[in-house]
């Protein structure tokens, strides 16, 4: 009842403003979005504490079950949903993009959100792929309609990349959940986990594993797949870009925790390595990218897919400890990369752009509360010791060192050093961006002062902050919660 | 039981309905042939359509095993000539709204006095055989169904007296009587391969074993599939399918697009049917249904990605969407034939919506491009709603759930069986087609035009309302067919369940 009820509430609401409701004033409109906004992380808050679980026929045709429940992998995924969630609808008095009533806008994001829990909460392979698909539609209306909308072309551009690339990964996923359920018989996760694999032959566990981990690369994005998100990110709305980083990019590792590492381990465990190498290369990629690239917002985009490097190694390496560390990671990059786009994003309203080749006066002078938390993001991106982002990416690099037993270990540990020094260009792309925006190491004395953030904003960079620093202080708050989960994974593997 | 055959008539009812109808039309008119302006036959064809539609969905929701049987014969073991299971009756449930739908189109496009019984009586005789194909058995009921489903179609696309439309009646007649001539001389071959003047399974079964009569009989299922494949629009068969959309009346346009779809692959059900049944590993059969699915996916697809006139673009689309269709029956197996008509239905409801709101609009009169359609979404919100919920349900995309759960089913059977080459062309129509789809959507989605469309000016010009001939009956396609694809995606089931 508590699930269907957190999953119906913002669809609902979020279907009503995009029919019914388009006509509504903005004041009105943000006002029902927070408020469902609000009652749908109380409801997540719920449904995490009560274990609730709905679980009825939906299409007994195809054996699918409208099944829906949470565990330790998905509670801490369902909360940071719920809480991105609220604060995009409170980004909302901050900024309230042009291109469509703002009733669109805002039903977008409530949709897009109901789809993530969807996602996060099935407990069927067949509804966790139709809720996968539920965020594209609102999501290509976030960046093709409410866009960046200096370059027509470019955005249009951005919002098809984002849908078709999507859309290849998900048909991609498709086949192999068909073929998944097809010979295992059973489209239900959980039996599909237990069994991990047993009764399949290894032809087909390594085909399944196969279509399953590339049309989740897409999503996650795994390199060399993953030239659709910058464009998007650059394009996107505050809101949306924030949603896109801090829960759409979930779906994908969340997806391949679920579906390839729990259902077909040992066909995961052959394509493994060529994983680990994508992982790694991608963390460099990214860094290397970030080194030279002069739009903020598509640094940021890129540090991102660095960042999914780290959880997409850590996942390969195939240890318990990996898959612990995936999990953190994924989190610990969903409160960052939400933090870092609220900063980013203020700062493009402000500055109407962020070219880092534009001379402008230092933040730390002009606005330094936005100095500070953009210090703070940049910090906890590079993995600094107690930010959120130093124990995914610490514990990723040792499960690498230190792989399962099955994994071929002179690859890990290669792509464990690779990582390593991955890690070293996030230091030096963070300082960059520090000098130029922070320190400001080329101030101009004629432009006007930025000004600092004040109301909502300083609200939500407040909650963001804090979650950084809570991350990286209390780490056993998360590692406890999937600690459970991830060790039946292990066991039943 | 006597000697003669036995007759239901409430079983045959789906078809006698409209067949009856056409009597009373014709008699109606011939007693009073200028009363009403002759429209009023245009609403009692309709509700003849709807009775017959509600007696056809009584069939539903029995067991496959227990099909509705009439015209058995006494001898030698009780053949029966009308086999309507519940996948049939759906079929033929849809079939009739389909052309209830077309009714209602051709209402609002104000036939001229003369014209409103003939439409209604050429309609009604199409759908009359259209129906009856979907439950005969035997060849000989099948091919003159299959015909009279096909014939009075091209004389409801000339009618319109357009230069176009009779260059649309034109190709659409050569059309069908090279389909006519594929379809008799395949009929033939069956026979001759399975010495059965019946689809059945146990005469394939044995006809296969024998190596010689095995190459008759893919002979025979290829020319039929061509044949069909003509009123499916499976490429290479689909040429006059533009045309035809173009040059007719739009009523006649979506009868074209839906109904006919659904009679064309309700006949089709017959001869694959009789090969699932005796389950039969057959390469041979199945590369015959591969290579039209895959040629018209892609090219479908594809060309319907360069279309600029919405109603050429409904046609590669349904050419692409023919493609789909047969997906899940290169598996040869039941699921597979399930699929396949859950996924015509939906297609026909999806295309019947986008026909009715381009009635609406008034596709004849001015924009006919798709920038016309800029922006109205916030202009037209009754017209761009259905259109953009039945765009997303062709593309497969949430919140047209329905969509998506077809195209899972029609592509499960070939993953399952292991049809590769069509499964991958399957992911490549899914993605180009949502490229299809949206590049509709955005536009109807986008900011006002830069400089009004041609076809707005006018209208801005002689007031809101008049380009649009918009009719409630057009209106009342839209409602009832939005709501049943918006009933349909929350609950799929509601579908499904009526396949058996």
């Amino acid at each position: 009842m508590v699930v269907s009820l957190l999953l119906a509430l913002p669809l609902a609401v979020g279907l009503w403003l995009l029919t019914g409701g388009r006509a509504l004033p903005a004041g009105l409109a943000r006002r029902v979005t927070a408020g469902t906004a609000g009652l749908t992380l109380v409801l997540a808050g719920a449904t995490v504490a009560l274990g609730a679980s709905v679980d009825r026929a939906w299409l007994p045709e195809l054996g699918v079950r409208w099944s829906f429940g949470v565990d330790g992998i998905s509670a801490p995924l369902v909360l940071l949903t719920g809480g991105i969630g609220l604060l995009v609808a409170l980004h909302a008095w901050v900024e309230l993009p042009a291109g469509g009533s703002p009733a669109t806008f805002l039903g977008c994001l409530l949709v897009v959100e109901a789809g993530a829990l969807a996602t996060f909460t099935a407990r069927d392979a067949v509804l966790f792929l139709v809720a996968f698909e539920v965020v594209l539609v609102p999501m290509w209306v976030l960046v093709g309609r409410f866009g960046d909308a200096h370059d027509l072309r470019a955005r249009t551009d951005a919002a098809q990349r984002f849908v078709l690339y999507t859309a290849v990964g998900s048909t991609t996923l498709l086949v192999g959940i068909l073929l998944l359920v097809t010979s295992a018989g059973t489209a239900d996760l959980r039996r599909l986990a237990d069994a991990a694999g047993a009764g399949l032959g290894s032809g087909t566990q390594l085909a399944v594993a196969l279509l399953l981990v590339l049309g989740l690369a897409v999503k996650v994005p795994v390199f060399p797949l993953h030239t659709w998100l910058p464009p998007a990110h650059t394009t996107a709305p505050t809101a949306g870009s924030v949603l896109l980083a801090a829960v759409l990019l979930k779906m994908g590792t969340y997806g391949l925790v679920r579906l390839p590492v729990s259902v077909v381990p040992d066909g995961f465990a052959r394509m493994a390595p060529a994983l680990a190498v994508a992982g790694a290369v991608g963390i460099v990629w990214g860094g290397l990218v970030c080194l030279v690239e002069r739009d903020l917002k598509r640094l940021v985009a890129y540090s991102s897919v660095a960042h999914m490097g780290f959880v997409v190694l850590a996942l390969a390496s195939g240890s318990d400890t990996g898959l612990q560390a995936a999990l953190y990671a994924n989190i610990a990059h969903g409160v960052i990369s939400a933090l870092l786009f609220v900063v980013v994003g203020g700062l493009k309203q402000r500055w109407g752009s962020v070219d880092l080749a534009v001379r402008r006066p230092a933040l730390r002078e002009t606005s330094p509360r936005l100095g500070f938390v953009l210090l703070l993001g940049l910090a906890a991106g590079l993995g600094l010791p107690g930010l959120a982002g130093f124990w995914g990416e610490l514990l990723a690099v040792y499960s690498a060192w230190a792989p399962a037993g099955d994994r071929p270990r002179a690859v890990f540990v290669v792509c464990a050093v690779v990582a390593a020094v991955g890690a070293a260009l996030a230091a030096a792309y963070a300082l960059r961006v520090a000098g130029l925006v922070w320190a400001g190491d080329r101030p101009d004395p004629e432009a006007p002062r930025t000004p600092d953030t004040t109301g909502v904003e300083r609200w939500v960079l407040g909650v963001l902050a804090a979650g950084v620093m809570v991350l990286g202080v209390l780490p056993m708050l998360l590692l406890s919660t999937t600690a459970d989960a991830v060790a039946r994974i292990g066991g039943a593997r | 039981m006597s000697t003669l055959v036995t007759l239901d008539p409430l079983v045959l009812a789906p078809a006698l309905a409209p067949a009856l109808g056409v009597v009373l039309v014709l008699v109606g008119d011939a007693l009073g042939p200028r009363r009403a302006g002759g429209r009023w036959a245009l609403p009692v064809a309709a509700v003849v359509l709807v009775v017959g539609a509600v007696l056809a969905a009584r069939g539903s929701f029995g067991a496959e095993a227990e099909p509705l049987r009439s015209l058995c014969l006494p001898a030698p073991d009780g053949a029966c000539l009308w086999t309507a299971g519940p996948r049939t009756s759906s079929l033929q449930a849809g079939i009739l709204l389909a052309a209830a739908a077309a009714l209602a189109l051709l209402h609002d496009g104000r036939p001229r006095p003369r014209d409103g019984a003939v439409t209604a009586a050429l309609l009604l005789a199409a759908t009359t055989g259209g129906v009856a194909v979907a439950a005969a058995r035997d060849l000989g009921t099948w091919v003159v169904a299959l015909e009279l489903a096909t014939v009075p179609v091209v004389a409801l696309v000339a009618l319109r007296g357009t230069r176009g439309a009779a260059h649309a009646g034109l190709s659409l007649l050569v059309t069908s009587l090279v389909s006519f001539a594929l379809l008799v001389l395949g009929v033939a071959l069956w026979l001759t391969a399975t010495g059965d003047a019946t689809f059945s399974s146990a005469t394939v079964a044995t006809a296969w074993e024998d190596p010689q009569r095995r190459a008759v009989l893919v002979l025979a299922v290829t020319v039929l599939v061509s044949g069909v494949g003509f009123k499916l629009s499976l490429v290479p068969f689909h040429a006059w399918t533009p045309q035809a959309y173009t040059g007719a009346d739009l009523g006649t346009a979506l009868y074209l697009a839906a109904a006919s779809k659904l009679s064309a692959l309700a006949a089709l059900l017959a001869p694959v049917a009789a090969f699932a049944g005796a389950g039969l590993d057959a390469p041979a059969v199945v590369t015959v249904l591969a290579v039209p699915a895959v040629a018209s996916l892609l090219l479908g697809t594809v060309v319907a990605l360069r279309q600029d006139d919405p109603l050429r673009l409904l046609a590669w689309s349904t050419i692409a969407q023919a493609g789909w269709v047969l997906v899940p029956l290169t598996a040869l197996d039941g699921a597979g034939m399930r699929a396949s008509v859950a996924y015509v239905l939906v297609y026909a409801a999806a295309t019947a919506v986008a026909f009715a709101a381009l009635g609406r609009i008034g596709a004849g009169a001015g924009a006919r491009t798709l920038e016309g359609h800029r922006g109205l979404l916030r202009r037209d919100p009754l017209a761009a709603g259905p259109l953009a919920l039945a765009l997303l349900v062709l593309a497969g995309l949430p919140p047209g759930v329905v969509g998506l759960v077809v195209k899972i089913l029609a592509l499960g059977p070939p993953v399952a069986a292991g049809v590769w080459p069509v499964t991958a062309a399957g992911i490549l129509a899914v993605v180009v087609g949502i490229a299809v789809y949206l590049r509709w959507f955005a536009v109807l989605l986008g900011g006002p035009p830069d400089r009004p469309a041609p076809g707005e000016q006018a209208a801005s010009a002689d007031g809101p309302g008049t380009a649009r001939r918009s009719g409630r009956s057009t209106t009342a396609v839209l409602v009832l067919g939005t709501a049943v694809l918006a009933l349909t995606s929350a609950l799929p089931h509601l579908l499904l369940g009526g396949l058996g």
